[in-house]
């Protein structure tokens, strides 16, 4: 209590300082007196008494200063001092403050910005759920792919496995969700085993959780909405707990709401719980993954261990269904980013790092810079006796509030930046939490500290050095600054060089191999003047196929009619886009035994191959005649001809696919097509393809249509949507684009290693060229300052008959040395670092020479003009204004 | 260069004074001779000690304020004897506490010491 009466009174002090200073002076003087008074009885004379009393007083100011000191805070005293210096400083120099804060706040936002991504995409979690670190996602990859699990799998792990503490079912399906007065929509809904919530550790927000007895067979169907659905479906309403609904025309009752922002595991409208029925026997994979939480201290790979043994029984028992199948285990970020998010994350959090050290090393030139201005200010106060601790804690205050305003700068753009990218990068495949919390807000914090020591240090450098009497002299009669302060510049800009053309190349293979994605040849011919679209309709709206195909019937021969359009068909899928894979059997030939390849089937309406002009190299395209009730045929593509019938006419031959349940019908192979791009994410290879005629193997709940033009596609645009509408308002029509642009990067249509690969190499660029931007700022602020500084020399120099272009050429070397050998440097680097971003690479070695040419070119164009204003500038020097200048 | 030893001028056999004895010295003068204004407390320290302390008077104001912030000396402006103004201190009661307490200490440690280093000077001579 009494010590912090006594930190009041200090500070208290501090504020009735000239009071104080008043009284005490009165006090010295009274003590003064009564010491000469003292003297004088004594029979001293009165001038020697005086001279006597000051001489036991000793020194009033110093006095005066300890006598400060010990009432007051010194130290705070001294910081409100630097704090009072530093801002006049500032004001003064407002160029200086304001490059500053604003190089410093981009780095440092964009710093944060990578963190708190970073944070979100490796260890987040989803939103709402308890200890996401523990949680793990469970698929299972079978021999022809990685999909799915299958039920009876699931409950041997949950029975068996010991590394958890529960594990839950996610199974998806699409309902139609009637309810009210007829109303009804169609939803997307998870059939979840009843545990998954407890397990989360989330409660819904209204009503209640599933309880086991949901999912006994014959239990009363019951349902829990998404806070999103029930707000848009059911206006929010509370007394929907309770109500009925019918799902699928099966009544089921709703029984809660989750909260708002929960969605597990992706984006969908309902959950309910999973129901086994008698197909669970096949062992057939269906359900989408199950979820896991791991025991206290049970490792990922224990567990992985374990269920790998399981695995291999489970092949044991029942090797028709479960030979090959592994079980993999996934993190969050695997699960949901994909397995290389670390790699793409980590290097985009070092790239942050890159700028802002670059962003550091400017500050420190320019620092040093006013530092050397000041460089008399500094030595004349050292002369006077000022400590070097003293300039030091000068020098730091100043460097922190340049980073305290560049924080809290940063942290507005972190807030935008993490915005912008959350809504640029949304998915509904991706659930993501991207509030930023006190560890975001302590990151910024610790990064602003550690800049400001950073770009700290180089200044307080300079200050040791200042010797007394060099530093008067040398400001007196000096020509150039001292050779010390220029090698740590060049050193300094040929870090950042080195640093910016790392990111430089980075950025480079990135962009390429994403340039090789979008632009690879798709085996269309002139893709832009094809519209496509998909119509899609509500489940109940046809109720038999019959009645679909009648509308796809009509909806062709509407849009035929529009004046402008060529050509016209349908497919099961538009051009590059991914679809459903099939194993099938060749006629003739004994099955493989692991069940058979897969390919890609297509169902495609007559003149899809005229439409993306890829008409038949031999055999025939399909034609009205190809319907439900003639010959089953498919026409297949180079790609498969070739590998399936190497030295064989494809033409006759005939193929099926594998089914399990009943032997399907056999397709006689027609015709042989051009490639066209299908399946492939990286858009590397042709596979090979299966296509049927569409009246065949009709697509049930929607289809894709393209339309070839004969004029450029925006102008009959309009005229097709307007068709559409008249023709059933409830068909919905999406995607509509021309075909060119659906080429353009779908994070979506990736596999799962790439699917992050648009956001990274659209984001390194950003990197790379603010990089760019600073050091070349950078090394503009070192050689204009250099200029400025020896401009006495440079005067002397033209002065005893050095042309112009002399004088350029010395600025030039003096700039270009050390980018010269940070240029070096930077690509030997970036020969490993780029090593790391080898699986985001599609078709370009990380070592890629057009970019490793590319990008010290774009270095040097750029370090050239940073060099040239300040020569120009340089060459302009008046010899006998110069000589006279100081 | 003549002023390298000027430091060596000033005659050092006094004491330096250990940090906190002077508070200590001025509690224990004011509570021996009551209100006292700053001169008298720095006459009584040199008297007292002989003038074996290397005591620059106007040092005291330093501790008096430091003091006073403290809560231990009482401080009032007032006319001494011989009719001038000074400011008069005087201890207060957690002043006093304190200074028992700190000359406690204080005999403690002395004692200690002069201990020690008799112990090392007889040992010195064995």
């Amino acid at each position: 209590m009494s010590a912090l009466k006594h930190v009041c009174a200090r500070l208290i002090s501090l504020f009735r300082r000239e009071a104080l200073d008043r009284e005490f002076d009165e006090e010295a003087q009274s003590h003064l007196d009564l010491a000469v008074e003292d003297y004088v009885r004594c029979g001293t004379p009165e001038a020697e008494a005086r001279r006597l009393a000051r001489i036991k007083f000793g020194a009033v100011e110093a006095s005066k200063d300890a006598h400060r000191d010990s009432r007051g805070l010194p130290w705070l005293e001294g910081l409100v001092y630097d704090l009072r210096f530093t801002f006049r400083g500032l004001r003064r120099d407002r160029a200086f403050t304001l490059t500053a804060i604003v190089t410093l706040a981009l780095a440092i936002g964009l710093n944060v910005t990578v963190f708190a991504v970073m944070n979100t995409m490796l260890f987040r979690g989803y939103p709402l759920v308890q200890r996401n670190d523990r949680l793990v996602y469970i698929q299972e990859q079978y021999p022809s792919g990685t999909c799915c699990i299958t039920y009876l799998d699931f409950e041997d792990w949950r029975a068996q496995a010991h590394s958890f503490e529960g594990m839950a079912f996610v199974g998806e399906k699409n309902i139609t969700l009637s309810y009210g007065e007829g109303r009804s929509t169609d939803a997307t809904a998870f059939t979840v085993s009843t545990n998954v919530f407890g397990l989360l550790g989330v409660k819904p927000n209204l009503g209640r959780d599933f309880v086991p007895a949901d999912e006994a067979s014959g239990a009363a169907p019951v349902v829990i909405l998404n806070h999103r659905f029930w707000e848009s479906q059911f206006g929010g309403r509370r007394d929907v707990i309770g109500t009925s609904v019918l799902v699928n025309k099966a009544p089921a009752t709703v029984i809660g709401v989750m909260p708002e922002g929960f969605d597990f595991p992706t984006q969908f409208d309902v959950w309910m719980p999973y129901m086994r029925g008698p197909e669970v026997n096949q062992r057939a994979p269906e359900a989408f993954m199950a979820v896991g939480r791991l025991r206290d201290g049970a490792k990922l790979q224990e567990a992985r261990a374990e269920l790998e043994t399981i695995n291999r029984r489970l092949e044991a028992a029942y090797p028709a269904t479960n030979r090959g199948v592994v079980a993999r285990v996934d993190t969050y970020s695997q699960a949901n980013i994909g397995p290389d998010a670390p790699v793409i994350y980590g290097s985009l959090w070092v790239a942050a790092w890159f700028v802002l050290l670059i962003a550091c090393a400017n500050l420190a030139n320019l620092t040093v810079a006013r530092t050397i201005g000041r460089w008399s200010d500094f030595s004349i106060r050292i002369a006077l006796g000022a400590g070097r601790g003293r300039m030091m804690r000068q020098i730091f205050v100043e460097s922190l509030t340049l980073t305290s305003a560049a924080g809290v700068l940063g942290w507005w753009i972190t807030k935008w930046g993490v915005r912008t990218w959350a809504v640029e990068t949304a998915s509904i495949y991706q659930i993501l939490d991207y509030t930023l919390d006190s560890g975001t807000l302590a990151y910024l914090v610790a990064i602003s500290l550690a800049s400001a020591i950073l770009f700290s240090l180089a200044p307080m450098g300079r200050v040791l050095q200042i010797g007394v009497n060099s530093a008067l002299k040398s400001d007196a009669r000096g020509v150039t600054p001292g050779l010390r302060g220029k090698r740590l510049a060049a050193v300094l800009v040929a870090g950042q060089m080195g640093l910016a053309i790392v990111l430089l190349s980075g950025a480079g293979v990135l962009v390429r191999s994403l340039m090789n994605v979008v632009s690879a040849n798709t085996g269309v011919g002139d893709p832009e003047h094809v519209l496509v679209g998909l119509l899609s309709w509500p489940s109940e709206k046809f109720p038999s196929l019959a009645a679909a195909l009648g509308y796809v019937d009509r909806f062709e021969a509407k849009v035929r009619a529009i004046p402008g359009i060529v050509d016209e068909s349908v497919a099961s899928n538009i051009p590059v886009n991914s679809g459903n894979q099939r194993t099938f059997e060749i006629g003739g030939r004994p099955n493989p035994p692991e069940g058979g390849e897969a390919v890609q089937f297509l169902s495609v309406g007559p003149d899809y191959f005229r439409v993306v002009e890829a008409p038949a190299i031999s055999g025939r395209d399909f034609n009205d005649g190809d319907r439900t009730a003639t010959l089953p045929v498919a026409i297949v593509n180079q790609s498969f001809a070739a590998r399936y019938w190497p030295r064989e006419q494809p033409l006759g031959k005939r193929l099926r696919y594998i089914d399990r349940k009943k032997p399907a019908e056999w397709l006689t192979v027609v015709g042989v097509v051009p490639n066209i791009m299908q399946g492939d994410a990286t858009r590397r290879q042709f596979k090979p393809l299966v296509y049927l005629p569409f009246r065949q193997a009709p697509t049930v709940l929607g289809v894709n249509f393209l339309l070839r033009t004969g004029v450029p596609p925006g102008q009959v645009a309009q005229a097709v949507r307007v068709e559409i509408q008249k023709l059933d308002p409830d068909v919905i029509l999406k995607k509509f684009t021309n075909l060119k642009a659906s080429f353009a990067f779908d994070p979506d249509r990736m596999d799962r290693a790439h699917s992050e690969m648009g956001k990274y190499a659209a984001v390194a660029p950003i990197f790379a060229v603010m990089a760019l931007l600073l050091a070349a700022v950078g090394l503009y602020a070192v050689i204009a300052h250099s200029v400025s500084q020896r401009t006495k020399e440079i005067g002397i120099r033209i002065a005893i008959g050095a042309a112009a272009e002399d004088i350029r050429r010395m600025v030039l070397r003096e700039g270009m040395w050390p980018v010269a050998i940070g240029m070096v440097l930077g690509l030997a680097a970036s020969l490993g670092v780029n090593r790391i971003l080898q699986s985001q690479l599609v078709g370009v070695p990380p070592y890629d020479p057009g970019t490793m040419t590319g990008a010290p070119v774009v270095l040097i164009l750029v370090a050239l003009l940073a060099c040239l204003i300040p020569a120009r500038r340089a060459m302009k020097v008046d010899p006998a204004f110069a000589l006279r200048h100081d | 260069m003549w002023y390298r030893n000027m430091s060596r001028v000033t005659p050092d056999c006094k004491l330096d004074l250990l940090q906190g004895t002077l508070d200590l010295m001025v509690l224990q003068t004011l509570d021996a001779m009551g209100p006292l204004h700053g001169y008298g407390i720095a006459r009584r320290i040199e008297q007292l000690s002989g003038n074996e302390v290397l005591l620059n008077q106007g040092t005291i104001y330093a501790s008096l304020v430091r003091l006073q912030q403290r809560g231990w000396i009482a401080a009032e402006w007032g006319v001494s004897d011989n009719n001038r103004k000074a400011k008069f201190y005087s201890i207060t009661r957690a002043g006093n506490r304190q200074m028992k307490k700190h000359k406690s200490q204080w005999e403690r440690l002395a004692a200690v010491m002069g201990r020690v280093l008799a112990a090392a000077a007889e040992g010195g001579k064995g």
